[in-house]
């Protein structure tokens, strides 16, 4: 069936791999794209109700990796607890970082664990930065923020106002007294918007200044984020930028059991976790990519078990073969044996 | 204050979940060129295969990756890979119902990337090792080039003026953008194995050619077997030329000049194209926007 270049091409790579190991010995790039910094606490303001702002050097004051707004820090906490906070500071400086982190007390313990250990003189692992949320650094843009949602976006606007970009910025929050940063943002076209003013905003509210053929970025709680999606249709502009979080939780989960190959190591997979998640604290190797279901990545075969498919990419015919994802896939209580 | 870098970079990869509707698409998507229609077409010939491919050969050296930035970049490129592979496969499968079976070209591709790039279970020890090296430094090559494609498409106005079918040329955009947005990963991955500049070259001294030459047959293929066409139809050197001259392909100058970039000593793949550029087609794509 192959055609007469492509069995001359089999024949020529056939060769070509085996002598391999003739020209020459691979040699590895020196150095990790990116270290770990352990940095030390050297400010921490209280910015509003529940938010405070933690400024961060290294202690030998060298300088920081370079930033560009939207950026993330990955924050490993003592507890062991890690965390994600958007960068709020100046690009410009290369002596510090800072953070800014609302309290949320029925969390999952990160925030809290910030307002209370990480005071001056205190030192903090971070990973980054990393840009999840790229800003394009010209034309028109409206930025929309909602609550601590602002420390990305900040960021944005002061670049914005500096390089003479077109813009305007809505802030919504609360109240004033659970708004950080008032007093930072730049003068020009900002909305201070709390609902206990205005009344909680519609997509036409904070969309109606939207540029023509402009961008909007947005950052705030999901449900303004909805708002924001659902009405940017009918809006002036033409570009949406906003941050994807995370994967959604586990939705009606039971726990089951997961076993790496006949006859290897079982795992228990609580109710509230994905058998991916449990799969990789024994198999930091495992593939996957976007943890919801539609990438296929994460496919493996499985041995044995019914599983309760919930993805949203193999064909009948690859369930029916015993494939599944197992970044959402899981089994309705029971044992899954993979092919791991 | 000083200057921002004029890019974002350091950029957190992620897929998207896009979906688009063939339903409607017309044989020649470039109302009345069949040849430029074909020329891109052969994108979705060899990049399904192609495509899953990279995501084997970096899924095979990912537990060998100790770099945890460079793992999370591998991780998010693989994702994006993907949907990429899944996304062409779309449109090949939406071609028998216009009257053009893609399957005997594509069984060869599936050939290529299986028996003679697939996994070599005769091979141990180091020559398993240099062969899986080998692997990235072509995928590394492959993605200069889909680099400076997926450039070429996001500043493309002459498919505009040509009335390119709006969902192709979104497709076509997104996946650009897409490569540029993640286009120093392969190369990333490449030195983390192997920084040899013997190696980088080597490499595009042989996927280059055996790309253009199945590229070549490729559109050999869709204009003989294009039921639209008359029979015996043939792609023809004049007829790249005057659709790169309306801007309807990069031209063949600009495609010399972007692969003898890579074998400037101080090459860095973040040279080529504009991440800016590619996040704000990102932002405005009809199907990365609906994506979730
Ligand atoms: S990680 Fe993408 S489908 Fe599981
Ligand atoms: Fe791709
Ligand atoms: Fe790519």
């Amino acid at each position: 069936m192959p055609d007469r270049f492509l069995r001359g091409l089999a024949v020529f790579t056939d060769v070509y791999t085996r002598s391999l190991p003739l020209l020459g010995r691979s040699r590895k790039q020196a150095g990790p794209l990116e270290r770990a910094l352990r940095l030390e606490v050297v400010d921490r303001r209280v910015e509003a109700e529940d938010v405070v702002s933690i400024q961060m050097s290294t202690s030998d004051g060298s300088a920081l990796p370079q930033w560009f707004p939207g950026s993330h820090l990955d924050l490993h906490l003592a507890s062991g607890r890690r965390r994600q906070y958007s960068l709020c500071g100046d690009p410009a400086d290369r002596d510090s970082y800072r953070i800014a982190v609302r309290r949320i007390t029925d969390g999952g313990g990160g925030s809290v664990e910030v307002h209370e250990e990480l005071t001056p003189g205190r030192h903090v692992v971070v990973r980054g930065p990393r840009n999840a949320f790229p800003f394009v650094p010209h034309g028109s843009a409206l930025f929309l923020a909602g609550g601590i949602g602002i420390t990305p976006i900040l960021p944005m606007v002061r670049a914005a106002d500096r390089l003479g970009m077109d813009w305007r910025f809505v802030y919504t929050g609360r109240s004033r007294a659970t708004m950080p940063f008032l007093d930072e943002l730049p003068a020009g076209r900002v909305l201070v918007r709390p609902d206990e003013e205005f009344g909680v905003p519609t997509a036409a509210d904070l969309l109606a200044d939207a540029p023509r053929d402009g961008a909007v970025y947005v950052c705030g709680p999901t449900p303004m984020l909805a708002t924001v999606r659902a009405g940017f249709g009918d809006c002036a502009a033409s570009a949406l930028h906003f941050e994807r979080f995370a994967p959604p939780p586990v939705v009606d989960g039971k726990p089951f059991e997961v076993q790496l190959g006949r006859g290897g190591v079982v795992l228990q997979v609580p109710a509230d976790r994905s058998a991916l998640e449990v799969i990789r604290e024994q198999l930091p190797g495992v593939a996957y990519s976007c943890r919801q279901g539609f990438c296929g990545t994460c496919r493996v075969r499985v041995l044995d078990g019914v599983v309760e498919h919930r993805d949203r990419r193999l064909t009948d015919r690859q369930r029916a073969e015993g494939e599944a994802l197992v970044c959402v896939s899981r089994a309705d209580g029971g044992r899954l044996v993979l092919d791991l | 204050m000083s200057a921002l870098p004029e890019q974002p970079d350091r950029l957190l990869l992620h897929a998207r979940d896009v979906q688009f509707d063939w339903s409607q698409l017309p044989m020649h998507w470039v109302p009345g060129e069949p040849f430029s229609t074909h020329l891109l077409n052969v994108l979705h010939l060899l990049l399904p295969e192609g495509e899953r491919w990279f995501v084997r050969t970096f899924q095979e050296a990912l537990p060998l990756i100790g770099d945890d930035r460079l793992r999370e970049d591998v991780l998010g490129f693989c994702g994006q890979e993907a949907v990429h592979a899944e996304a062409h496969d779309g449109v090949l499968r939406h071609l028998p119902s216009k009257g053009l079976d893609p399957t005997p070209f594509t069984d060869q591709v599936g050939w290529i990337f299986s028996r003679i790039l697939g996994e070599k279970r005769q091979l141990t020890g180091r020559a398993r090792h240099e062969y899986l090296v080998e692997r990235l430094a072509m995928i590394a090559a492959i993605e200069h080039v889909t680099a400076l494609l997926g450039h070429w498409v996001l500043n493309s106005p002459g498919l505009d003026r040509a009335r390119t079918d709006p969902t192709m040329l979104d497709l076509l955009r997104w996946h650009g953008a897409e490569e540029v947005e993640h286009r120093c990963v392969a190369y990333d991955v490449m030195r983390h194995f192997d920084g040899r500049y013997f190696r980088r070259v080597r490499a595009m001294l042989i996927a280059g050619p055996v790309l253009t030459i199945m590229w070549i047959k490729g559109v050999r293929f869709l204009m003989a077997n294009d039921p639209e066409l008359p029979p015996g139809s043939k792609p023809r050197w004049r007829d790249f030329r005057s659709a790169a001259k309306r801007g309807l392909c990069p031209s063949g100058g600009s495609l010399l000049r972007s692969l003898a970039r890579y074998f400037r000593p101080g090459y860095y793949p973040d040279q080529e194209g504009s991440t800016a550029q590619a996040v704000a087609y990102l932002a405005q794509s009809p199907a990365a926007r609906a994506a979730h």
